[in-house]
């Protein structure tokens, strides 16, 4: 246990700067959150106005989660939760393959395996740490809670539901990178699995019924979300802290799951076995920096659009469930039609919500295509690739081209699959070929963040990751809490995705478009020109 | 285009500082064509960053450093053009199989010559079909030694090229050097293993704390340095106070000593009137000559193996040379 002990503090020392930030930056959401509701909307009229919009607009509902009334804490965590708590499953699971997976690809387990603790160690240090850094998480989010007027005890609680899904994720990572090959696919499917649980909660929030104006109970596939549990508590209202339990149990079993597993596999083996062997010989395409950024990035560019065609397709199965809302609450209809201007039915107005998602998931996939140049450097394969007689520029290129085809191929998959089936289920709204439009409108936005994380990869290198997922975290908290907060609108302006067309609501935007576009070539040029002015980190 | 005169490396009072750190402080390099040239010196000396310098990948923070008669920094491309290059730590894509990276390296140069190609594959008793996340590190730098001579080039940068392969393959990889160097090509060969330096090259240069100590063939920097005497005699005493003997012991009438290569001349004649019965004297070997370069810091590089210790870690002895005779010949 002493040995656990200490390689939890190991890897916590490892960590403290990343978790510190991940932690502020989830409990500085929350407190966004809380402190717009008590000041913005500080009048009981003012919230039953907001939550009447929001409780009839299953837009609403699968984006951000259940109506519970207008009491300020039940408008926060209506508001805030369901983000707040995807956050902390990314963190948990981030934190978990970091310390296992990753460890193992990089050699490091094996220094730790040859010390007098037992195979096990490492690991229920890991859990030990991120059972910790939730615990933590839980009280920041609270004293969040609490700073900006929320009541104590729903604080508390409201984080403990936010530190019991980061809980459930850190063992069900733990599971996962037992059973991944690699620290990438680890990465890729927990998070998955993190983006699942929010997908789940959507559809059953917005599948719920209301059992009086403003409170909705969630439908059965909540049940299957551990987002969807932790909203189950309702700290603010009837607080019920039995789904938290639900919540530590389910994460008990897992890691103890995970545990057993790793006893029984060998150090750097997984369950699902790695393709030990290939092709002997190189196809033609691969001897080339764009061809080898395309085969490096296939398969997540792969994953990212099969989820970016499940969310399509969970957003258009929605369409007949958005467009029977309206029909028993004539006045809601009518307070909505006052907010959003224009003569947009309920169904395109939910497509438009779900485009703005595949927007940012369009974004991400591009960030990431950039992310495998620093990974190239950092690791050292650069400096092989760079002694060959071809710039600096053509490798930079490389990769920016495979962000551009990532970033468009996601806002397709998305938008054809929503089109598609929207139209399936004839539940009305814009045809198939203004919602593909409608996503695709938001490629020139998507596109600014791979751009920014070029330029940052080619003026501080080390930087790169945070500068490129930090600008999305904003744009994404802009986009979502700006209003909101009755941010200044030239603050909003910084985030891309408000000079994007939020089609099939709006026009198209061509002046926006073709600004972000221009933003986009100039930080694609800086990038190109900086990059030969530095020393590789070699 | 360039004389055959002119050197193919070039470098002058090359410094380099990575923050507050230096790495190079005044580094006088110069190859000439067809050499194979042993770059000399223990861990943190500063040879990989002086062939990063050479590829372009950093920027010297002062100096000059040509290749070709290129600057690599300037035009990278073009320097390039006719380098292949071996890292001293070699990182693959886990993904790629070693036969694909194989194929990606040389064709980024242009494409391998099949022929070598397969003769690599086959005489490093390679496997092309596994991903490199199963290789060891040995494995690792055979895809990498494969890449770089499977296409052939005119100058071969190569950064401990042999640490992680085994005598058999470290055969094979002298092999190609010979053959690369008999084709007229120039090689730059960091290392900080004795043996492969004598078997391999024709001149040496010794770097330490990012500076070159010394500079020559083989032979020069023999000259430079002692050679150990064993001899029975009957008055040992008439030499021990002769100039240029060093390290005096005697032990009744059997006396060992090291001799200064300038003073060789009078040493032979005192011992010409010391009545010696027995008589042994061993060439110094570049092991002394790297020991007397490093003090008393060194005692890792005296055996001639390899010796990954980082030197401040090597426990301190004495600035005495070693009074075993070398094996190492």
């Amino acid at each position: 246990m002493g040995a656990v002990v200490r390689l939890a503090r190991l890897q916590g020392r490892r960590d403290c700067g990343e978790l510190a930030a991940w932690t502020v930056g989830i409990a500085g959401l929350g407190y966004a959150a809380a402190s717009a509701v008590t000041t913005e909307f500080a009048a009981d009229t003012e919230r039953a106005a907001l939550m009447g919009v929001a409780a009839a607009s299953p837009a609403f509902l699968f984006l951000r989660g259940l109506p519970d009334g207008i009491g300020s804490g039940a408008v926060t965590f209506f508001q805030g939760y369901s983000f707040t708590a995807v956050l902390a499953g990314l963190m948990s699971t981030f934190l978990v393959v970091r310390h296992t997976r990753a460890d193992e690809d990089q050699g490091r387990a094996e220094l730790v395996g040859a010390a007098p603790v037992n195979r096990t160690a490492s690991l229920g240090a890991t859990l030990l740490l991120g059972g910790g850094a939730n615990a933590v998480l839980a009280l920041v989010v609270a004293a969040g809670f609490t700073g900006a007027g929320l009541p104590v005890t729903g604080s508390l609680l409201a984080g403990a539901a936010v530190g019991a899904v980061g809980l459930f994720f850190t063992a069900t990572a733990a599971l996962v990178a037992q059973a991944m090959p690699s620290a990438r696919s680890a990465n890729g499917a927990a998070a998955a699995l993190v983006g699942a649980a929010y997908l789940l909660r959507g559809a059953g929030d917005a599948l719920g019924t209301a059992d009086s104006p403003l409170h909705v109970v969630a439908a059965w596939p909540s049940l299957f979300s551990p987002i969807g549990w932790g909203q189950r508590v309702r700290p603010f209202t009837d607080a019920d802290p039995r789904p938290l339990l639900v919540l530590a149990s389910a994460a008990l079993v897992l890691a103890t799951t995970a545990v057993l597993l790793r006893n029984r596999r060998d150090l750097g083996a997984s369950y699902i076995p790695a393709n030990e062997s290939g092709a002997a010989r190189a196809r033609p395409g691969l001897a080339s920096f764009f061809g080898l950024a395309w085969r490096l990035q296939r398969g997540t560019v792969a994953g990212w659009c099969l989820t970016a065609g499940v969310l399509g397709v969970v957003a258009g199965g929605l369409g007949p469930v958005v467009r029977d809302a309206l029909a028993g609450n004539p006045s809601v209809a009518e307070l909505i039609r006052r907010v959003v201007p224009g003569e947009a039915s309920m169904v395109d107005l939910f497509t438009t919500a779900m485009l703005g998602l595949a927007g940012i998931m369009a974004a991400a996939a591009g960030i990431q295509a950039v992310l495998r140049l620093h990974a190239e450097e950092a690791e050292g394969r650069a400096e092989l690739l760079l002694a060959v007689p071809a710039s600096r520029v053509r490798w930079l290129g490389g990769s920016l081209a495979i962000a551009a085809i990532s970033t468009t191929a996601v806002a397709a998959a998305a938008g054809a699959s929503a089109g598609l089936v929207l139209a399936l289920v004839q539940a009305g709204g814009s045809n198939p070929g203004t919602v593909f439009a409608g996503a695709l409108a938001h490629v020139p936005a998507a596109l600014v963040f791979p751009a920014l994380t070029a330029l940052v990869f080619a003026i501080r290198p080390r930087w790169t990751s945070a500068v490129g997922w930090g600008a999305l975290a904003v744009a994404l908290v802009l986009g979502q809490f700006g209003e909101l907060l009755g941010l200044p609108a030239w603050l909003q302006d910084l985030s891309p995705f408000r000079h994007s067309s939020a089609m099939p609501v709006e026009a198209f935007n061509r002046d926006g478009a073709l600004m972000m576009a221009a933003v986009v070539l100039l930080a694609a040029a800086a990038a190109a020109r900086l990059v030969k002015e530095r020393d590789m980190t070699v | 285009m360039h004389a055959e005169s002119s050197p193919v490396i070039h470098t002058r009072h090359l410094v380099k500082s990575f923050g507050r750190t230096p790495a190079l402080t005044g580094l006088d390099l110069s190859v000439m064509p067809g050499e194979v040239h042993g770059f000399l010196g223990p861990n943190g000396a500063g040879k990989s960053t002086t062939l990063r310098i050479l590829l372009g990948l950093i920027k010297p923070t002062s100096g000059t450093a040509r290749v070709f008669g290129i600057d690599p920094w300037a035009e990278p491309v073009r320097a390039h053009r006719d380098i292949a290059y071996v890292p001293g730590d070699v990182t693959l894509w886990p993904n790629l199989t070693g036969g694909e990276v194989v194929d990606l390296l040389a064709g980024l140069r242009g494409g391998a010559d099949e022929g070598l190609r397969r003769q690599l594959i086959e005489e490093l008793d390679f496997d092309p079909r596994k991903k490199a996340r199963t290789y060891s590190k040995g494995n690792r730098q055979k895809a990498a030694l494969i890449a770089a001579f499977s296409r052939p080039a005119r100058l071969y940068l190569l950064d401990e090229p042999s640490s992680g392969l085994d005598p058999v393959m470290d055969d094979v990889f002298r092999r190609h050097v010979r053959r690369v160097s008999a084709d007229g090509a120039t090689v730059l060969l960091s290392s900080h293993i004795l043996a492969e330096v004598e078997q391999l090259c024709d001149r040496v240069t010794i770097i330490r704390s990012g500076a070159a100590v010394e500079s020559g063939t083989l032979a020069d920097l023999r000259h430079l340095t002692r050679t150990r005497f064993r001899v029975i005699a009957a008055n040992p005493e008439v030499v021990a106070t002769v100039q240029g003997i060093h390290d005096f012991r005697r032990d009744g009438s059997t006396m060992e000593f090291d001799a200064d290569a300038a003073d060789l001349g009078t040493v032979l004649q005192a011992l010409a009137t010391a009545g010696v019965t027995a008589f042994t004297a061993s060439p110094p070997s570049l092991e002394e000559l790297f020991m007397r370069h490093y003090g008393g810091q060194a005692t890792g590089y005296g055996t001639g193996q390899a010796n990954r210790q980082p030197d401040q870690e090597s426990p301190a002895t004495p600035a005495t040379p070693v009074t075993r005779e070398s094996q190492v010949r």
